[in-house]
């Protein structure tokens, strides 16, 4: 009886202290390490408005909508599960996970909202909207137009 | 008994009661009978083989076979296989018999069933509404296809909830739905005669979220894996894999060998922290917060860990159909070895010192107790039988991912209560040390990135597939018939709080009332999995919401 009590004021005394005083100070353990999946960001030049991101998004938070020469990117991030899933298939690489993590707000629809906005091609014989500009710069330099001689 | 044996058995004693027999996966064997022959064959599996009854799973398959299907599944631990029996009930008149006479454990299976699908079951002695919100409107069931996952019934205020009648002689202790024990909402009506619990009645099912409903509704395969980890906090993981193995089950997916070690250890990991977790509730419970205070500094390691490994520290969101999104490279074995024996050397410690503690074994021996037949019963899993000496565990009796290449020890203990519970866990978590590091070993040896199998063709509408998963707190079982559009047609969660949560009115019955927290405690109940379903109506007329002002003033005039 004695025994085991001591055993188990002996395992207190070896850790006398081990919380941290956050937010006062931040300590480097108590912050997140690389590869967290915190709040996202959407890099907007890279961006090619192919709504990937949205397809996959299980809690359905990216909005995807088409006026006129626009196309609109709303992320409504209160929403938001942190599973990063949007950011692997980007084929750009446009949505990355930062290491954001204190997200508390009292605004939250402003706060935690994302919108981004790419502009979209129009045809030179009808004049409708028919791909980002974004892809279409990149196919006159990469993929299909082959400038780089491969072989 | 081999799947043979028990095909002749059944065909012999139902006669024309049987109708035919399926094996649609390796592991299985799918029997369907007539109605009326159910119960026979349901007493058959349970009496005379002893199978393990798991859950009975109903689904709305009027547009497939113009029927109502009720499948009670079955195991047979020690021979790796289950039985399925298949009982189909008309479309328009839905009456099954009902087979809780035969097994106790099947309670509530039954009045989910007929709560969500209308199926009514005669003859069963406890038809109390389980799953549904007192108002919500009779003969709407929120599970049948034909009802939209949006959708908002009107709600009905006459309904109120028939508790059972008092013993004589007995006084009304009510605990719940808030209470200091739990953070979660449930309500246990304990009838005492002076401190002695005398029966206990049990309404919960405060929490639905809609899950299997929005599985079958609206999410496709690769996003349910990111809400089945939202369905338990602590096990969240485990259901995960469980819904992953379905689909790669049904869909015949072969996942590549390193993500299978890579899901063991999140697995192993999942399982060292929650029965730290457990420890340091317990040791709160009954007021030794020492041990709170010290397994749960020990257990903030592992989560960062998990953290580091995954990204995030509780819900992981690592898997995905045919594989798991992260690698553990060689690079951050050592570190995770490191963690881990430190880990190992403190929980050694901790053994040590509460083994002999005689405070603690006065307190928790001989307390709550559920015996091997009363476990057989109730259907009871995970360390509450395998304290009344019911050598069963997943890990060993339905191998999944890597555990039919690690080697490890099934606890158990005979003393059938409380006490046995913490020892079965606190060994438990010794074993999981060992097999994490024989994973880790494993992982030095496989090629690194090759962790996930891409889903190229559709997954075939039609499939049947039964996985079950080892949780901290018991086994997991999950239920997939797969449809079209790519996601399931009927996707069933049982966990292991749904079969382990009945018992406790077992354990309770003639115990003091201060024993009645430690007991319901024993179980580690998780009432977010049990109650992860259902479509919940917010705009009940019933509810008054009290404005912050008010409640302000109220605290002003109390102080």
């Amino acid at each position: 009886m004695i025994i085991s009590k001591l055993k188990e004021a002996l395992i207190c005394f070896k850790n006398l202290r081990v919380t941290f005083p956050y937010p006062l100070k931040r300590n480097i353990e108590a912050l997140p390490v690389e590869g967290f999946r915190g709040k996202l960001t959407i890099d907007v030049s890279k961006c090619i408005g192919c709504a990937g991101c949205a397809n996959v998004c299980p809690s359905r938070l990216i909005i995807v909508t088409d006026k006129k020469a626009v196309r609109r990117l709303d992320f409504y991030l209160e929403r938001c599960t942190y599973c990063g899933r949007c950011a692997d298939v980007c084929p750009e690489k446009a949505i990355t996970m930062t290491q954001e993590f204190e997200t508390a707000t009292n605004d939250v629809h402003n706060d935690m909202h994302i919108s981004a906005e790419v502009y979209m091609g129009t045809c030179q014989r009808c004049g409708r909207c028919f791909e980002t500009q974004t892809i279409l710069d990149k196919m006159m330099t990469v993929g299909f137009r082959n400038n780089q001689t491969t072989e | 008994m081999t799947k043979q044996e028990i095909l002749s058995l059944l065909k012999a004693k139902l006669g024309a009661g049987f109708i035919a027999h399926t094996e649609p996966i390796p592991d299985q064997l799918w029997v369907e009978v007539k109605p009326q022959a159910s119960v026979q064959a349901v007493e058959l599996l349970h009496r005379t083989t002893k199978a393990r009854y798991l859950v009975s799973v109903g689904s709305d398959e009027r547009e497939l076979k113009k029927r109502f299907g009720v499948y009670h599944l079955f195991s047979f631990d020690k021979e790796h296989f289950f039985v399925t029996i298949d009982v189909s009930a008309d479309p328009h008149q839905p009456v099954l018999p009902s087979i809780t006479n035969v097994i106790a454990g099947a309670n509530w299976s039954e009045r989910e069933i007929r709560d969500l699908l209308g199926v009514q079951f005669e003859g069963h002695p406890d038809p109390r509404r389980l799953v549904l919100a007192d108002d919500w409107p009779n003969e709407v069931y929120p599970l049948r296809r034909d009802f939209d996952y949006s959708s908002k019934p009107p709600s009905n205020p006459e309904n109120a909830y028939p508790f059972k009648d008092n013993p004589p002689n007995t006084t009304v202790v009510a605990m719940g739905p808030y209470f200091p024990v739990f953070e979660e909402a449930t309500y246990f009506r304990l009838y005492v005669e002076g401190e002695k619990v005398v029966d206990v009645d049990y309404r919960g099912f405060y929490a639905h979220r809609g899950i299997e409903k929005l599985g079958d509704a609206s999410l496709t395969y690769n996003q349910i894996p990111f809400i089945a980890e939202r369905i338990c906090g602590i096990c969240g993981f485990v259901h995960n894999v469980s819904f992953c193995k379905l689909v790669e089950h049904a869909a015949g997916i072969k996942v590549p060998r390193r993500a299978d070690y890579i899901r063991t250890i999140m697995l192993e990991l999942e399982r060292i922290h929650s029965h730290a977790l457990w420890l340091g509730v317990a040791g709160h419970i009954i007021g030794f917060d020492t041990v709170l205070m010290q397994t749960w500094r020990m257990r903030e390691p592992i989560m960062w860990l998990c953290e580091k490994l995954t990204g995030n520290r509780k819900t992981y969101g690592m898997n995905l159909i045919g594989g798991v999104r992260r690698d553990i490279t060689k690079a951050q074995v050592p570190e995770v070895r490191k963690k881990i024996d430190a880990m190992d050397k403190e929980w050694q410690a901790v053994l040590d010192a509460v083994k002999d503690d005689t405070t603690l074994r006065m307190r928790l021996e001989k307390v709550g107790i559920l015996n091997r037949e009363q476990s057989h019963e109730w259907a009871a899993v995970g360390p509450v039988a395998r304290a009344a000496d019911i050598d069963m565990d997943s890990r060993k009796d339905h191998p999944y991912c890597a555990y039919d290449a690690v080697d490890f020890k099934v606890i158990t203990a005979d003393t059938n209560d409380v006490w046995g519970r913490t020892v079965v866990r606190i060994l438990e978590t010794i074993e999981s040390f060992k097999i994490v590091r024989q994973c880790l070993d494993a992982l030095m040896e496989l090629p690194e990135g090759d962790i996930i199998t891409e889903i190229r063709d559709e997954i075939p509408a039609g499939r049947i597939a039964i996985s079950a998963v080892e949780a901290p707190r018991g086994e997991d079982v999950h239920f997939l018939l797969t449809g079209g559009d790519n996601r399931p047609y009927r996707w069933r969660v049982r966990c292991p709080t749904y079969p382990n949560l009945p018992t406790v009115q077992v354990m309770v019955k003639g115990e003091q009332v201060a024993d009645v927290p430690i007991i319901l405690g024993s179980i580690d109940p998780c009432f977010s999995c049990t109650e992860r379903m259902e479509v919940a109506d917010v705009n009940t007329g019933k509810i008054r919401v009290y404005s912050q002002e008010e409640l302000f003033n109220w605290t002003k005039r109390k102080a």
